[in-house]
């Protein structure tokens, strides 16, 4: 039972980085062509995971309505929620699955004024808290707090019409920020980042790292 | 108006020389020259000349679906801009002919332009090119559409080459011949194969050092010594940890990097029997997650402390995760909240809901944009290659240490190739800036 | 006085700004906009293609409702700009949530311009994968794409018949809210491996992170947010909701800067005070 959870998986892990790793050098269309064949099952493996996650949504929100635990009316109205937009969609105005989505009909309906607002609201705070965020915390400290404080006024001005009213330098200061000094910082950051992300890469093909399979990794 | 076509006998020969395992030879040159036909005017006074030297290779490093055509490029301060070079391709010497592109000879690309194909010769500004992949058949069927035909491996490709302008055509007579093949290396990249090679084997080798020496020294990471401050401060307030995972899935390397983070949490609040939850956005995550928790309950001795209910799996959409997520910050209030993964933005409304509930927060992430939000609001923020650096810091693992040490030394090297770079580009020397160009 | 202003409730920010976006909204102000370089390299591409015959350019929608505010207009108007120069367009979706993004911006613009489905435009519709999908795109298109979101096959379809592969598309253009323009799949993968000439927009907040990819050039050009999206707007001389969205959101960001101005006063302020107690103790 072992040797399938651990070893197995991490001899598929060597062979198909060392494979994917390959492929990336090897222009031949017969590579190509394996890798368009680990594409397809990649995309058929991530569509599953769809159905693992729906399981595990409704199995988790289930059980606390079994339980009747703390907060259990939000779990009931996830089932209602759910049972909705798929009731619909599979509705599909009275065409059902096995044609294409109708345009027009309830699920569009749902989606258009209920799931849109309410995305869109989430997102929206967001203008709130930054406002909120922003006077707590831009507060001129330090010279480097300053130099932030400075940069967020430039590029906050820069980005929209009225800092070129204000002042007509302020869009192209703004295009300096982001051009240079902010890529600088950003190139400085992704190159460790990128290093990190190859150096974890190889640790898991070569079966070094295997915090992916849980457990203490070992 | 008719077209009138101009029919030019050329002398010249063609030799093909044998392809080799990684190059094809390119098709001898063709050396043009014009003879007048009867009626009409002279090509040679109304048409620029044909240019003097027009080959067709194999395009290199491809998978024999390409061939490229190279001719000596024209004064462009004095052709026409109405003059074309257009290439046609048969399968046959003696046709037909199907068209397959053309190049406008004032506007075409040199092939200086495209070091991937032709390299980095001083020659190649004096040459332009087109890359034929494809030409157009006419349809079987009358009145239907032309279709397009693909180059094919190792089959042999005649092509014609004319110069165009308006409704005259000057052709080369003799036939440009060629077998594209494939290539089993890509040989443009092999810088990248080089430093790919270079990295790995520095990381495995101080791998191996770090575990004949594990204590090999970690700068200090004020964000990571307070975890342990963080959970005993949730202890002491009888409020629980919230772990909260970013929204990739398990394929992301932040999000591995939270998992190696989560496993010495766990060990801790178990250690303190103190209440931890874990938020999980992805169903792979979430499996993993369980794991890791219960195995850290295990390690610690306290198996039974396990709670499955309490490594969750909250929402696949990112703001019914985040409504979520804010929605139990508020009801239950916990007095430590860890994000650690990539985040984007809900990381503010997070990090927003945590500060008015006054909760210690501690962030990790590689996500570069959302760092400013997370610096400015969380009391301690690991950046980038510190979320990486954290499961190394916290768990003090050989292995985890050593692929650190070999990053490091990775960077010092890149580092070293920026300056060094950046250092000749200015006094006008190129060939290390084209040696470690990724074509 | 100045310690309750220095933790003023974070509601009173709330409902200025709340304020500053309601008044600019029902009395628009309209600000002139001036479209920079980088959003103007994706209307010139597209420009450029005008009259070449059989252009098709590929508009991908990786994004959701919650970044529609944003997205949605500079998608409707590269859809506007296509469809006035008589430019094809075939639209995708990285997104499971952009589909019915793309469906209501596709059904308007069409049927505003006369344009003709599967003649002049399609669908296709979402389909998992990223990555791999660019790659199944980038080797053979039908294999990826098959039919489109009506069921009618790509094969048959004037718009996409001459599409083999993602190097056909003359132009290919990502509108992405996540992380599939950069990191995991058309600049990796459309860029790095087929050579696909891409254009993209993004959230504002993403934007500082494209600018290495516009300057090695594997972005010819980018539009950043809602900002972005009216410069289009005044390219393609059609202002929408974009260019009304300028005033409120430069009114939320003078409102911010304003706070954060009076925040490091009364922090000064604070400052003082609490040397002169200091001195006088």
């Amino acid at each position: 039972m072992l040797v399938l959870k651990r070893t197995v998986p991490v001899i598929i892990a060597f062979v198909l980085g060392i494979t994917a790793i390959a492929i990336y050098f090897i222009p031949h269309q017969k590579a190509q062509d394996l890798n368009e064949t680990l594409a397809l099952w990649d995309r058929i493996i991530a569509a599953f995971a769809f159905f693992l996650g729906m399981y595990s949504l409704l199995y988790i929100h289930g059980q606390r309505i079994r339980r009747r635990q703390a907060g259990w009316g939000y779990s009931a109205f996830v089932y209602v929620g759910f049972a909705l937009m798929t009731g619909t969609a599979a509705y599909n105005r009275g065409h059902w699955v096995l044609v294409a989505p109708v345009p027009g009909g309830a699920y569009d309906w749902l989606f258009d004024y209920v799931f849109i607002p309410a995305e869109s609201t989430m997102f929206a705070i967001l203008a709130f808290f930054i406002a909120s965020a922003a006077y707590r915390t831009f507060r001129a400290r330090t010279i480097e707090a300053v130099i932030l404080l400075v940069a967020a006024v430039i590029v906050m001005l820069g980005r929209v019409p009225v800092g070129a009213l204000i002042w007509g330098q302020f869009p192209a200061l703004q295009e300096w920020v982001m051009s240079v000094p902010n890529m600088a910082a950003k190139r400085g950051l992704l190159l460790g980042v990128y290093l990190g992300a190859v150096a974890t890469a190889l640790r898991i093909i070569f079966g070094i790292e295997r915090a992916y399979l849980g457990g203490s990794g070992e | 108006m008719t077209k009138t076509r101009l029919s030019i006998m050329l002398a010249a020969a063609l030799a093909i020389g044998a392809a080799s395992a990684w190059v094809d030879e390119p098709a001898m040159a063709a050396e043009p020259s014009l003879t007048e036909t009867t009626g009409g005017p002279s090509a040679a006074q109304l048409l620029p000349p044909l240019p003097e030297l027009v080959e067709m290779s194999d395009l290199p490093n491809d998978n024999g679906t390409g061939l490229v055509v190279t001719w000596t490029a024209p004064d462009t301060t004095v052709v026409p801009k109405s003059v074309f070079y257009r290439v046609a391709i048969g399968t046959s010497p003696d046709g037909p002919f199907y068209p397959a592109g053309e190049v406008n000879a004032r506007l075409g690309l040199r092939a200086s332009s495209n070091p991937a194909i032709f390299g980095w010769s001083p020659k190649n500004e004096g040459l332009q090119f087109l890359v034929v992949r494809s030409y157009l058949v006419p349809s079987a069927a009358p009145g239907g559409e032309p279709e397009r035909v693909g180059i094919e491996p190792d089959r042999t490709y005649f092509a014609q080459f004319s110069v165009v302008s308006g409704g005259m055509e000057a052709t080369l007579s003799n036939v440009l011949v060629c077998a594209p093949r494939q290539n089993w290396f890509m040989w443009t990249k092999l810088n990248l194969f080089v430093f790919l090679v270079f990295v790995g084997v520095v990381v495995l080798v101080f791998i191996e050092l770090a575990r004949r020496n594990p204590n090999m020294y970690i700068r200090k990471i004020a964000g990571l010594d307070a975890v342990e401050e963080a959970v005993g401060r949730a202890t002491e307030m009888g409020k629980p940890v919230y772990f909260v995972h970013g929204l990739e899935p398990i394929s992301n390397i932040s999000t591995i990097a939270a998992l190696n983070i989560l496993g010495p949490v766990a060990r801790q609040t178990f250690k303190y029997e103190t209440e931890l939850k874990v938020l999980n956005n992805d169903p792979i995550v979430l499996a993993v997650s369980q794991e890791t928790v219960q195995q850290a309950a295990l390690d610690v001795g306290r198996p039974d402390s396990y709670d499955e209910d309490k490594v969750m799996f909250v929402a696949s959409n990112q703001f019914s995760y985040a409504a979520a997520v804010e929605g139990m910050m508020v009801r239950e209030r916990p007095a430590t909240v860890l994000l650690m993964g990539y985040f984007y933005a809900e990381s503010l409304l997070f990090t927003e809901t945590g500060g008015h509930i006054g909760a210690i927060q501690i962030a990790g992430t590689d996500a570069y944009t959302q760092l400013p939000f997370f610096i400015t609001t969380c009391d301690y923020t690991l950046m980038g290659e510190e979320l990486y650096a954290a499961s190394a810091y916290l768990s003090r693992e050989p292995k985890l240490l050593g692929s650190l040490r070999g990053q490091d030394l990775g960077k010092v090297v890149f580092l070293g190739i920026l300056a060094l770079g950046a250092i000749l580009e200015l006094v006008g020397v190129h060939w290390f800036t084209r040696l470690v160009t990724p074509l | 006085m100045i310690d309750r202003l220095i933790s003023i409730d974070r509601r009173i920010i709330f409902g200025f700004v709340a304020v500053g976006l309601i008044a600019t909204t029902l009395w628009p102000v309209l600000l002139p906009i001036r479209p920079t370089s980088n959003v103007r390299k994706i209307y010139d591409t597209i420009e450029n293609l005008k009259g070449k015959k059989d252009a098709v350019v590929l508009v991908s929608f990786d994004y959701g409702p919650g970044s529609a505010p944003e997205l949605q207009p500079a998608a409707i108007n590269i859809l506007r700009h296509c469809m006035t120069n008589d430019i094809k367009v075939v639209g995708m979706a990285l997104w499971p949530d952009a589909v019915g993004l793309a469906q209501a911006a596709f059904d308007s613009m069409s049927t505003m311009y006369g344009k003709v489905y599967s003649r002049d435009w399609t669908f296709l519709g979402y389909k998992t994968g990223m990555a791999t999908l660019i790659i199944n795109m980038g080797q053979d298109f039908r294999s990826a794409f098959g039919q489109d979101m009506r069921g009618t096959s790509t094969a048959e379809m004037e718009v996409t018949r001459s599409i083999s592969r993602l190097a056909d598309f003359d132009y290919v253009v990502a509108l992405a809210a996540g992380n599939s323009l950069d990191r995991t799949a058309w600049i990796p993968f459309a860029v790095d491996r087929y050579k696909v000439k891409l254009g993209g927009a993004v959230t504002a907040v993403m934007s500082p992170d494209m600018f290495p990819y516009l300057q090695s050039g594997q972005l010819n050009g980018l539009i950043s947010g809602l900002a972005g999206a009216a410069e289009y707007e005044t390219l393609v001389k059609a202002p929408g909701s974009a260019v009304r969205g300028m005033a409120p959101q430069s009114a939320v960001h003078v409102i911010i800067i304003l706070f954060i101005i009076f925040g490091n006063v009364m922090y000064f302020l604070q400052r003082r005070r609490d040397r002169a107690v200091r001195a006088s103790a």
